[in-house]
């Protein structure tokens, strides 16, 4: 089953900057509006050059519309993406959650195998963003073809807020 | 069973900086002295802060002794490899090497197990001196993770 608009959002842990460091998406999106950004890895060109760096220029713009958190998600481990969001500047303005094993994209039923490039050792999650309220899924923009930049641009969620 | 000295090394793809640059490690490794050794993951506490390091600010040491090449080995893609040996300097003295899909880490028989902290199977720390393909000495870590005979002083002393 692939996520909708109307579901609410998996009862899933997350890693941030470490595997001791859990963080439950559930609770972290209760009564809350948040964004959630989810990519084919970190440190990968188009995720890395403008995709994740829009929305962390857009933050201004995202709290200005009342929106109190701003996520990233991506299958890699914490060390990495800690690594990626220091790399990125991502700073205060976009929290880097490790899905390491990759159980938050299959909750979400937003797999893509990305073997030739990016390994097997799990599969990856395809290119997505959306809007939460208190858990529930308001707005989701996931990538036709999983990886391109088009539907799931920040400047495109913003407009749709 | 894992690598040992007198093995020869298996022939498998790593990749370099990008999955479309393949780099076939007995091909590189033949009529060379070269130094390999394997990590649990890129960017990790011990990896960055010792392992990694220690191997870039020997580099010319590794060279007086003949050493052709140095190259890091870990199970991670090739973006996140070379996004780590950049923040390292590792330009022109360790060649970050991707075992994407731990092909090379299950032919060394240097798996572990890192499911919980890290999502996944990585590789063993571990370290070689290889030369003409053919392993010449071998450090593998007792518990897969320590930083003790794999470090490159250590290496070192071994030449």
């Amino acid at each position: 089953m692939t996520i909708k608009c109307g579901d609410k959002l998996p009862n899933v842990y997350l890693h941030e900057n470490t595997p001791d460091s859990k963080v439950n998406i559930s609770e972290l999106a209760a009564g809350k509006k948040v964004i959630i950004v989810g990519v084919p890895g970190a440190f990968t060109p188009c995720c890395s050059k403008d995709y994740v760096p829009d929305f962390i220029s857009d933050c201004g713009k995202y709290k200005s519309k009342g929106v109190d958190e701003i996520l990233c998600i991506s299958v890699n481990d914490p060390y990495v993406m800690a690594a990626w969001g220091k790399d990125l500047n991502a700073g205060e303005k976009v929290r880097m959650l490790a899905d390491g094993n990759g159980a938050f994209t299959k909750a979400l039923g937003l797999e893509k195998d990305f073997a030739d490039t990016l390994g097997t050792s799990s599969s990856r999650c395809k290119r997505f963003s959306m809007y939460a309220e208190d858990g529930v899924v308001k707005k989701l923009f996931v990538e036709p073809d999983g990886h391109s930049v088009t539907c799931s641009k920040s400047e495109n969620l913003l407009s749709q807020l | 069973m894992p690598v040992k000295s007198g093995d020869k090394l298996p022939s498998v793809d790593l990749y370099e900086n990008s999955p479309a640059s393949k780099v076939n490690i007995a091909e590189l490794t033949a009529g060379k002295k070269v130094i390999i050794f394997g990590v649990p993951g890129a960017f990790t506490p011990g990896c960055s802060k010792t392992h990694l390091p220690g191997y870039v600010s020997d580099f010319d040491k590794f060279k007086s002794k003949g050493v052709d090449e140095i190259v890091c080995v870990s199970v991670n893609d090739p973006f996140v490899m070379a996004a780590w040996g950049k923040e390292h300097s590792a330009d022109g003295k360790v060649r970050m090497l991707a075992d994407t899909n731990g092909a090379f880490t299950k032919a060394m028989d240097l798996e572990k197990d890192l499911t919980g902290p890290l999502g996944s199977i990585r590789c063993q720390r571990f370290s070689m001196l290889v030369e003409d393909g053919v392993v010449k000495t071998a450090n593998v870590e007792p518990d897969g993770t320590g930083l003790t005979c794999s470090l490159s002083n250590s290496l070192l002393s071994q030449l």
